[in-house]
């Protein structure tokens, strides 16, 4: 093939289908992408260093901010790392509360995976429907804590208020509703011809290569390796749960898409068996109104919608924290973007982004 | 055969055509708020025992409260909360033993120019306080808390 000059091109940091202010130097031959170089950082906010000016408990709003689309995950796996260095047991009831709240919040973000997905590729209306029952959630969330977006309802020891009591009547009238709701996306998306020609077969991620990559979450699992944090290593009560865990068979756009879909089903299974386990009983340990952990360190991961979100807390006995790091799962999924591009066509880009689901807040913390 | 699923699609977007409309004309019509909706604060000032809690509970440092002595006693002479920073995240609310700053229902707080967005909620005199309930202690508590 005739060669021609190589061109650049800036996608980004103003673009609609990079979710947000993410900045990709294409580098083309033709069409063909000879390299794709991410640049972050344009939403910096140093939520790290941040912390170190905070006590333990005035980071959890913080957490929000991280992926603001699944909040409760974020709450959950930093509160959860500050109980396990300061060893504090949390009230059944409250471990129920996470679980149900962690779930909903997963189902949130992967409606915005799906439904941006959607219009990424074409199609404006899958997106509407998407955002349509997203908007029950925030519902939800806003009865549970006021809040609808950035929640901070974790506290380190249980949560912050009991469930009100309208709450189990209208989640379970969600859950009654939700299933028919993921049949229309499937039609809607799912099963359409043009989405399924723009996705099939591209962006094939290799399962090794994936593990290699440290990437995780639905992107890992479409690829066929079942690694799901609350099947292979159970944190909180994920245990008592029957649930599958989704896996795809190519590791394509398709089958990355397609396992979001299918972790929605297992989540509202999950929400079903908490609330029908839910017991009774305070939602807060006992601790104490200053909290001073000891010193240490601590690691912690648990299974965030994006994919394995780590917390990592350094402790110097004071009320403050002295370092803490966020192993956020949409920066380290975007390593291989480079390598995942390469040889696609400038069309494709956007598809390939899209099914590998970053959200910037988390992207660059 | 192709495009099958083209109109599958075609038929639920016509099934929706005939289901009840999830819009809603917003500033003539609005949702009913959660009871627990973080809107706009709102301070009971007969309440509150200049206790300095809340401010420092807060992550950003967005509560500045103002007291003076009256009779060895702690009173509130002002209260103002800069808004631009608020995480709305309840933790001032969650800290105050009173009850006295606590979230309304309002959320329409866009404001035209920035120097409106501070929110005083008590400015003035101290405020004439008659019950004597637990004023010792409070006094004591406040010294220890204080900024
Ligand atoms: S915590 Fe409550 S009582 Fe104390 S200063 Fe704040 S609003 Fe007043
Ligand atoms: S809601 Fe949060 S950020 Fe706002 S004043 Fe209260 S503690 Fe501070």
């Amino acid at each position: 093939m005739l060669r021609t000059e190589e061109i650049t091109l800036n996608m980004g940091p103003q673009h609609p289908s990079t979710h947000g202010v993410f900045h990709v130097v294409l580098k083309m031959d033709h069409e063909v992408i000879t390299e794709a170089r991410p640049i972050c950082g344009y939403l910096h906010r140093g939520i790290e260093k941040l912390a170190e000016a905070r006590t333990y408990t005035q980071f959890i709003p913080y957490t929000d901010r991280l992926d603001y689309l699944a909040a409760m995950l974020n709450n959950t796996g930093y509160v959860q790392a500050v109980e396990k260095l300061m060893e504090i047991e949390v009230p059944e009831r409250a471990e129920y509360i996470r679980v149900i709240c962690c779930e909903l919040s997963r189902i949130a973000s992967h409606l915005i995976a799906v439904g941006t997905y959607s219009v990424d590729i074409g199609g404006i209306t899958g997106f509407m429907y998407c955002l349509r029952d997203r908007e029950r959630i925030m519902d939800l969330f806003e009865m549970v804590c006021g809040s609808r977006l950035t929640l901070s309802y974790m506290r380190i020891g249980g949560v912050a208020e009991d469930l009100p009591d309208e709450f189990i009547p209208a989640l379970c009238q969600f859950l009654d509703e939700m299933p028919s709701r993921l049949d229309e996306y499937d039609g809607l998306i799912t099963g359409n011809e043009i989405f399924q020609a723009r996705t099939k077969h591209v962006g094939l991620l290799d399962p090794g290569v994936a593990i290699n990559y440290g990437i995780s979450g639905p992107n890992l699992r479409a690829s066929g390796v079942f690694w799901d944090l609350r099947k292979n290593r159970p944190y909180s009560v994920y245990d008592r749960f029957d649930f599958e865990v989704p896996l795809g068979k190519r590791g394509d756009c398709f089958d990355r898409f397609t396992c979001r879909i299918k972790e929605m089903r297992q989540s509202l299974k999950i929400i079903r068996q908490a609330v029908e386990q839910l017991p009774e009983g305070p939602v807060m340990a006992k601790v104490p109104k200053v909290l001073k952990p000891p010193a240490g360190d601590v690691y912690h991961e648990i299974e965030g919608a994006k994919g394995i979100l780590g917390y990592y807390v350094v402790s110097d006995g004071s009320n403050k924290p002295y370092r803490i790091h966020v192993r956020r799962p949409s920066f380290i999924n975007l390593g291989f973007l480079n390598e995942l591009c390469k040889g696609w066509k400038i069309a494709d880009v956007v598809a390939i982004l899209g099914s590998l689901d970053i959200v910037l807040g988390e992207v660059d913390c | 055969m192709f495009g099958q699923g083209l109109l599958k699609g075609l038929q639920i977007t016509l099934q929706e055509l005939f289901t009840k409309k999830v819009t809603v004309q917003y500033p003539e019509e609005s949702l009913p708020l959660a009871p627990r909706f973080h809107g706009e604060f709102v301070l009971d000032v007969e309440q509150c025992i200049a206790c300095s809690l809340c401010a420092n509970a807060c992550p950003n440092k967005v509560i500045e409260i103002e007291t003076a002595k009256l009779d060895k006693k702690r009173v509130l002479t002002g209260y103002m909360m800069r808004l631009q920073y608020c995480l709305f995240c309840g933790l001032c609310v969650e800290a105050c033993n009173k009850g006295a700053i606590r979230f309304s229902q309002k959320f329409e707080m866009a404001k035209y120019f920035r120097d409106q967005i501070p929110l005083i909620l008590y400015k003035g005199e101290p405020p004439v306080q008659e019950e004597q309930g637990n004023t010792g202690i409070t006094a004591g508590e406040a010294e220890g808390t204080e900024v």
